[in-house]
């Protein structure tokens, strides 16, 4: 029972885990690839959109120094004379109005004498001819047009920087400006990458220019504060490389890209936090992940269904082909899946039939058997056939045997020993009458009836008879001396008759015998009852049968009882072996 | 017995959430300390809060705010910095000059203060330096005294005959030597007279002896209290005739005829910024001290009028606000 239980558990087991691996493998294979492949797209979009978002906001922070050197320029345009201008003076004053960034104007004429000071919050000069020509800033501005100078910070705090600008003539001088790079704030708090993300901007040595958070800013050179952003910059590499991810000053994780601001050679470095520029990978990850795990619990349930419809019908033949091989024909498995197993569980229903028809015929021959030579038997056996067995009329040799003297000697002797003496000379006559594959018909007491020739035909009934009788006295007479000794006053007659006779098996229900009717069967008897101990006696048929071939005495005529006429009757002599006669 | 002890169990279980509650830290409290008064000051309270809201923190809501307003008399400034330095409060704001500022700095060496000076923070003692200000101060400066000088060169330049300029200061804020100072520098050979008023009826005197001294125009120095009495100073400059340059814009929006400094009232949204800031754990050290960048000249055309005035039309255009 266990072992059957954890045969049928083991066939579930393997047909759920391919079931289920099938389903789930390329589905895993899928999300797996599919989870890599958007990674790969998404790190390629984030190059493209934080490198986009780095110039564009490079162009935004080049365009507010733009905007200034561009309102510089309309300062520069006529050329100075000895006169005091105080038209340029009042287009300064407007200049500092427009240009909030700007803190002071400084303009120098051609010859690099400073002509015009205007601050925004300092004192105004006009014509202080303070000669600036050896300037960094005027210097720079006659080689270049426009000149940025290194930023620098207003009382240790404010980032200041210095913009020098040339006419298109020397006549017209140079304007050179004080920004104030706070300023730059608007711009840069106003870029954003992403929803969180943010842009620094560095100057060449790497200190801090702008930045939404302006208290960093303001800080001025402190190096602890650069460090992280230095760190990024660094981590970024040359300008426009891609991005890459580093760890801001609060030491989360970002993603970085720079690009340069071409004017005064600063970088802007644009930052989102790797947490939501991968964002959308990980959301993809978590569909990617809850979609496997539903996949495979649909997997699994299909599976377990596939898996129980698939070992339902077989643990039904297996319990169906157990009832039928315990001979509960009538069993009949109920499989109706339509396919291979219905067609299965119907082979085994008809085996099933076949086998009830089988068996009942089994147990009419068992039942044969009993009467049957075991040739006989098996033959029927074989064939499965019992039609030899039916009615007929044919050429048989009947055999009776009967004990002489046993009627006296079971009246006289123990039960014991009447019983011992039968089952002696039963044991020999049986062996004998198998021997010869003849049919024992009946016995009764100390006779018995056996037939040759039916149901099975034999070659020369006559002789196989007459041989069978003549080894059955042989035996029984050995017996007779055994008995002899033991006072037993017992002979054995033999009587034979050959002719047709109407063979079958008669009875009722189970209890079927099979029997000879005919003439032959009652002169059989009469010539057993008249012969006496030691002798085989035979009618005219039998002894035609075997003369020359046995040894035949001629007893003559006798009057058997029943019979109106005198028969002729033969003897049969068994003293020497039958073949030496 | 056994009931009792049940109904007093029930009472401490019912009691439990109550006491939890109570034992939760209470909102955080503000200490407000001004030398001005609420009304005065009800612009920068705007700013302030818009502030303190861009860090998250609104009053009444999650942070409290406890204002201590010593209506322009500096001496009850440190006794009202000690009873809120003693509450304890939080973060202490000091608004109104560099007297409020280094009375809050004088009442602690460990609550953070945020302070308002319009004076450089560094000469005044406040912080060690704008950048890195070193201790538990930091603010922002107007620069208000700083550009006494451009006042005066703007004055110059709306009356270049001018000769005679009178300098309106508080005695008692010990700005005013600076700014009397830088007044100085800027004189192009004008004469300067300094007039004093620390009282309101101080005021009344200083411009009843105008007339005596001969002045052709009045600055307003850079004080908490003077601008207090804004109205009062309109209306005696008016009543009196005089020319006179203010350091708010307030002023020349009040009616006064020119003014030039810093918009104080944008600016202080800083103020509630640091305030929140260092709520969220920032320390005022790291904390730079800001200065403005913006500097607006406001000219009252009306009253310019009034006085019989010509404005240059240098002046004008330079100017961010002209009231027709």
């Amino acid at each position: 029972m266990s072992s059957r239980h954890l045969r049928f558990r083991g066939l579930f087991r393997k047909y759920f885990l391919v079931l289920f691996l099938a389903v789930v493998i390329p589905l895993a294979a899928n999300g797996v690839s599919e989870a890599w492949l958007g990674y790969r797209d998404q790190r390629a979009r984030l190059d493209q959109l934080l490198g986009v978002e780095a110039r564009s906001a490079a162009l935004r922070i080049q365009g507010f120094l733009d905007s200034i050197t561009g309102q510089l320029g309309w300062l520069v345009q006529l050329p100075w004379t000895e006169e005091p201008d105080e038209r340029r003076r009042i287009d300064a004053l407007r200049l500092l109005r427009q240009v909030p960034a700007i803190v002071s104007l400084t303009l120098v004429d051609g010859s690099g004498r400073e002509r015009l000071y205007v601050s925004r919050i300092g004192l105004n000069r006009t014509e202080s001819h303070t000669d600036r020509s050896g300037e960094p800033a005027i210097i720079g501005a006659r080689s270049k047009r426009i000149w940025y100078g290194e930023v620098s910070y207003y009382r240790g705090s404010e980032p200041y920087l210095t913009v020098a600008i040339s006419g298109n003539r020397p006549s017209v001088g140079i304007v050179v400006a004080e920004v104030n790079l706070k300023l730059t704030w608007d711009v840069i708090s106003a870029i954003k990458v992403g929803q969180t993300g943010s842009a620094f901007v560095l100057d060449a040595p790497g200190r801090l220019v702008a930045h939404p958070d302006i208290s960093l800013v303001l800080r001025g050179a402190d190096e602890a504060t650069l460090a992280p952003f230095q760190a990024i910059r660094k981590a970024v590499g040359p300008a426009g490389a891609g991005f890459v991810t580093s760890r801001d000053a609060g030491g989360d994780r970002i993603a970085a890209a720079a690009a340069p601001v071409p004017g005064p050679d600063w970088t802007i470095v644009v930052e989102q936090p790797l947490s939501e520029a991968f964002g959308p990978i990980y959301t993809a990850l978590w569909r990617t992940g809850t979609l496997l795990l539903a996949g495979a619990l649909f997997a699994g349930l299909l599976a377990y269904a596939l898996a129980r419809r698939m070992t339902d019908p077989i643990r039904k033949l297996e319990e169906g082909t157990e009832r039928i091989g315990a001979g509960q024909f009538d069993h009949r498995i109920n499989i109706r899946t339509g396919d291979e197993l219905q067609r299965l569980a119907n082979s085994f229903n008809a085996m099933a039939a076949e086998l009830a028809v089988s068996q009942e015929r089994q147990e009419r021959i068992a039942k044969l058997k009993r009467f049957l030579a075991p040739q006989v038997a098996e033959l029927v056996d074989r064939t499965g056939d019992d039609g030899v067995l039916e009615g007929r009329r044919t050429e048989v040799v009947a055999v009776f045997c009967d004990l002489r003297g046993f009627t006296a000697f079971s009246a006289r002797a123990a039960p014991e020993e009447v019983m011992s003496v039968l089952s002696e000379y039963y044991e020999a006559l049986g062996t004998i009458i198998t021997k010869y594959g003849a049919t024992l018909t009946s016995f009764s007491g100390d006779g018995l009836m056996v037939l040759v020739n039916a149901p099975v035909p034999v070659e020369e009934p006559g002789l196989q008879a007459v041989d069978m009788a003549i080894e059955m006295q042989r035996s029984v007479q050995e017996l007779i001396i055994g008995w002899r000794v033991r006072g037993h006053r017992i002979g054995l007659g033999v009587g034979l008759a050959m002719g047709p006779a109407t063979v079958g098996r008669i009875g009722y229900e189970s209890r079927f015998d099979y029997t000879a009717i005919g003439s032959v069967v009652n002169l059989a008897s009469r010539l057993c009852a008249s012969a006496a101990d030691r002798e085989i006696l035979v009618d005219t048929k039998v002894a035609e049968a075997v003369i020359g071939k046995r040894a035949l005495i001629r007893l003559g005529m006798r009057r058997l009882k029943g019979y109106d006429e005198e028969l002729p009757v033969f003897g049969l002599s068994f003293d020497r072996k039958p073949d030496a006669a | 017995m056994r009931r009792r002890e049940f109904i007093s169990l029930m009472g401490v279980a019912v009691g439990w959430p109550l006491a939890v509650r109570a034992q939760q830290p209470a909102v955080p409290v503000i200490g407000f300390l001004s030398s001005r008064s609420s009304d005065v000051d009800a612009s920068l309270l705007t700013a302030f809060h818009k502030g303190l809201a861009e860090t998250g923190f609104v009053e009444g809501h999650n942070v409290a705010v406890e204002y201590r307003w010593a209506k322009g008399r500096y001496d009850l400034l440190p006794a009202m910095a000690a009873e809120l330095v003693q509450k304890p409060v939080a973060v202490l704001v000091s608004t109104g000059g560099t007297v409020a500022a280094s009375a809050a700095k004088a009442a602690t060496r460990t609550i953070p203060v945020v302070f308002t000076t319009a004076d450089d923070p560094v000469k005044g003692g406040l912080v060690d330096s704008s950048n890195q200000p070193g201790g538990n101060l930091t603010g922002i400066t107007a620069r208000l005294i700083e550009a006494a000088s451009k006042r005066m060169e703007l004055l110059h330049e709306l009356l270049p005959m001018a000769s005679t300029i009178g300098l309106l200061v508080n005695p008692t804020n010990p700005a005013t030597l600076i700014e009397s100072s830088e007044v100085q520098v800027a004189a192009r050979g004008q004469r300067v007279v300094i007039l004093s008023a620390s009282t309101e009826r101080d005021i009344d005197l200083a411009f009843e002896g105008l007339k005596q001294k001969r002045l052709d125009a009045l600055l307003i120095a850079a004080d908490p209290f003077l601008f207090a009495r804004a109205d009062q100073l309109i209306a005696l400059a008016a009543q009196e005739e005089i020319p006179t340059l203010y350091f708010r814009s307030e002023f020349a929006q009040a009616g006064g005829l020119i003014s030039f400094g810093s918009n104080f009232a944008d600016f202080f949204r800083v103020i509630g910024l640091y305030a929140g800031q260092i709520l969220r754990g920032a320390k005022p050290a790291e904390l730079p001290v800001q200065q403005p960048t913006k500097f607006e000249l406001v000219i009252n055309h009306k009253t310019a009028k009034a006085l019989g005035l010509t404005v240059p039309p240098s002046l004008l255009s330079q100017a961010d606000e002209v009231i027709e």
